[in-house]
């Protein structure tokens, strides 16, 4: 009820700082961002494993998405075959997690996400290579989801369902598993969990959702290019996740109001308070880390967290 | 009751929009722009000097009284190279109803992500620092570049060595992205045409800092001169490297290597190197008249030397003026760009070529210089070439 309100707020402010376009924009990127969160909010939060390449899940969805699209296939009908190709690289990624484990495994994501950057550079013919490519607009029959209010809506119809399917998972069998298999691996294998089989199952679910985050991103900002996908985006993803909170879905989504949100506020009042240096550069970005600072240390489990 | 409804029409004629709606961001007695650089990301030390020598022009007209009684205001909003936060910026700024134009915007991602929703709401997208061809072309009424693609300059500037210095066997260098690549392409026409090709060519990951293989392999194919699609560090690494294997060859680099760090750092290594120039670097101790003027002012204002970037900054807010003056007191979108199309600039002090627009061509230049090291800077060794 309160999160409601304080989301009602922000929203209320962002149109008030920028006009309905602006705050509906930040709504379909907040959207999209907590979509890629939820999928980490599987594999790290639930399952316990380390993930360093989650941006790999977006990168691939999005250049399958603008591939398709460019080939003539309705956006769509093309955003179920990006999450399934989403879910297989989460399959391969998930492969060396059969030998390795903690923080070893991490490392080999972070691999996997360096690999994933790398080819989309070597693979100019299909990829655009260094160059990038642009990405035409989402349509859906004879509309062209170009308006800040279209994209908005359809962000958060995905989200929705991708939310109802996350929440299914997590209450299911498998949803045990995940956490049984985190909290105690000996214990979870003694009760017949196979821990190796439910880590991928969770990475096949997580490389989907960051697929269809990445595949409706890739429309929202109209051009791409592998820079874009480098390690930052898998970094600051996975700081999104335990601002807001890695344990729970709706930890992604106020990790994602605070990732996309936060330094649009602070770029609001340093317009309204010209007390806030109008032009010192780097102030949004120090304002930034201290705010985060301070959320890490006074809800260490996340903002969605239970405050230990 | 009536009280309630004058108050109530006095509401409405507050926020109803003006009889005469002027063009969004111009009102009688001011024009408001805005500008998305990089201040805090990956190119910040490009994006403060631009912002700053646009600001500082922008004032400069302001102390004249502005352009046809109208001051100049600029809203700077800082992408941090993120098109995720440029878009939010762009829709914010969208959204005021205050801007007129989007000046000098600076990151190909950044531009790329927010040109098509500036052009949609009928606002010029201007002088972006953006080597993107889609910045100009298919021509479009509102969009205009002042900074041709590195193919461009590098096709002439291969051609003038050629012809001028008599280099027969060119090698390649080059940095493993697109940037190379463009280099690339205008170095192989302008070998191609004198019917000549590349005797080599070898590439390096961003971010290397060892070039002894690829220069093994270039003094291996007898290069006579080695091209270098090379930034700033990569640079010097690179001639570096060339010198302590005892291999005397010329170099030439791309715009991008133009800059008084290449000397600064490079010192005795880079002596003899030819550059591209396309906007000369404002030496201090070596300027007269305006520029010496303008430098002064600069440093005063800034507490920092002005370099390549706050020139550029300054040219494009200055051909934006010229640009206004042109079109007239009767300001909008429309009659901006129309006189934009016909807009040929007249070269300030700082040395940066005439711009020059036609109906059919909004890429004001395509025309670099070469410069050439000699004793720790960089010297202008031939003028704009075609």
């Amino acid at each position: 009820m309160i999160r409601g309100l304080a989301g009602l707020a922000l929203f209320a402010l962002a149109v008030a700082g920028g006009g309905w376009g602006h705050a509906l924009a930040q709504v379909a990127l907040v959207a999209t961002w907590a979509l890629a969160g939820l999928g980490l909010v599987l594999v790290v939060g639930q399952t316990g494993q380390l993930s360093l390449g989650h941006g790999a899940m977006l990168a691939l969805g999005a250049y399958v998405q603008a591939g398709l699209v460019a080939a003539g296939l309705p956006a769509l009908l093309a955003l179920p075959v990006a999450a399934a190709a989403g879910a297989a690289l989460g399959l391969l990624a998930s492969l060396p997690g059969r030998r390795l484990g903690g923080l070893a495994f991490g490392m080999s994501t972070l691999a996997f996400a360096l690999i994933v950057e790398e080819l989309l550079v070597r693979l100019a013919p299909w990829t655009g290579g260094a160059a990038g490519q642009v990405v035409p607009a989402f349509t859906v029959g004879p509309w062209r989801l170009s308006s800040p209010v279209a994209q908005a809506a359809l962000s958060v119809a995905v989200l929705t369902l991708a939310w109802l399917a996350c929440r299914r998972l997590i209450g299911s069998a498998l949803g045990r598993a995940w956490r049984a298999s985190r909290d105690n691996e000996a214990a979870a294998m003694a009760i017949g969990v196979d821990v190796g089989a439910v880590r991928q199952a969770a990475f096949v679910a997580g490389g989907a959702l960051g697929a269809l985050a990445g595949a409706l991103s890739a429309h929202w900002l109209g051009y791409l290019s592998p820079e874009q996908f480098g390690l930052g985006l898998s970094f600051e993803l996975l700081m999104m996740v335990f601002v807001g909170g890695v344990r729970t879905p709706s930890g992604a989504l106020l990790g994602g109001v605070v990732m996309v949100a936060l330094p649009q506020l602070i770029a609001i009042a340093r317009g309204a308070l010209p007390v806030l240096g109008g032009g010192a550069a780097g102030l949004e970005v120090l304002l930034f880390g201290a705010v985060l600072v301070v959320i890490v240390l006074a809800r260490p489990a996340g903002l969605a967290g239970d405050g230990r | 009751m009536r009280r309630l409804l004058t108050a109530l029409i006095a509401l409405a004629v507050q926020f109803a929009p003006p009889l005469h709606a002027a063009a969004p961001g111009v009102t009688e007695n001011r024009i408001r722009i805005a500008t998305i650089q990089d201040l805090s990301g990956p190119i910040a030390m490009l994006g403060a000097p631009i912002r700053d020598g646009i600001v500082m022009r922008l004032d400069e007209e302001n102390e004249r009284g502005g352009v046809h009684g109208r001051r100049l205001a600029i809203a700077v909003e800082d992408s941090g190279y993120d098109p995720k936060k440029a878009i939010l910026a762009t829709r914010r700024l969208l959204g005021s109803g205050e801007v007129f134009a989007f000046l000098g915007n600076l990151g190909t991602p950044v531009v790329m992500a927010t040109m098509p929703l500036i052009v949609d709401a009928g606002l010029p997208h201007l002088f972006p620092f953006s080597p993107h061809q889609a910045t100009y072309a298919p021509t479009h009424p509102l969009k205009y570049q002042l900074f041709a693609p590195y193919r461009d300059y590098m096709d002439a500037a291969v051609r003038y060595m050629l012809q001028e210095k008599g280099y027969r066997r060119v090698g390649l260098l080059y940095q493993d992205d697109d940037y190379g690549l463009e280099v690339m392409r205008g170095v192989e026409a302008g070998l191609a045409s004198q019917g000549l090709e590349l005797v080599e060519r070898t590439g390096y990951k961003r971010g290397a800092t060892d070039y002894a293989s690829q220069i093994a392999r270039l003094r291996a194919a007898g290069c006579d001169l080695v091209v270098l699609a090379t930034v700033v560090r990569e640079t010097v690494a690179a001639m570096r490297e060339a010198r302590k294997v005892g291999w005397a060859v010329d170099m030439l680099v791309t715009a991008s290597g133009y800059s008084a760090q290449t000397h600064e750092l490079g010192g005795e290594a880079v002596e003899g190197l030819y550059g591209v120039s396309v906007m000369p670097h404002p030496y201090a101790d070596a300027a007269e008249g305006d520029l010496y003027d303008w430098i002064q002012r600069y440093r005063t204002r800034y507490d920092a030397d002005p370099n390549v970037w706050s020139a550029m900054g300054y040219d494009v807010a200055d051909t934006f003026i010229q640009g206004l003056r042109a079109a007239g007191r009767d300001l909008d979108a429309a009659s901006f760009s129309a006189a934009l199309g016909q807009l040929k600039t007249t070269p300030g002090f700082l040395g940066g070529p005439t711009y020059q627009f036609s109906p059919d061509d909004h890429l004001g230049n395509r025309r670099g210089r070469m410069a050439r090291i000699v004793s720790g800077r960089w010297q202008l060794v031939s003028d704009y070439l075609d």
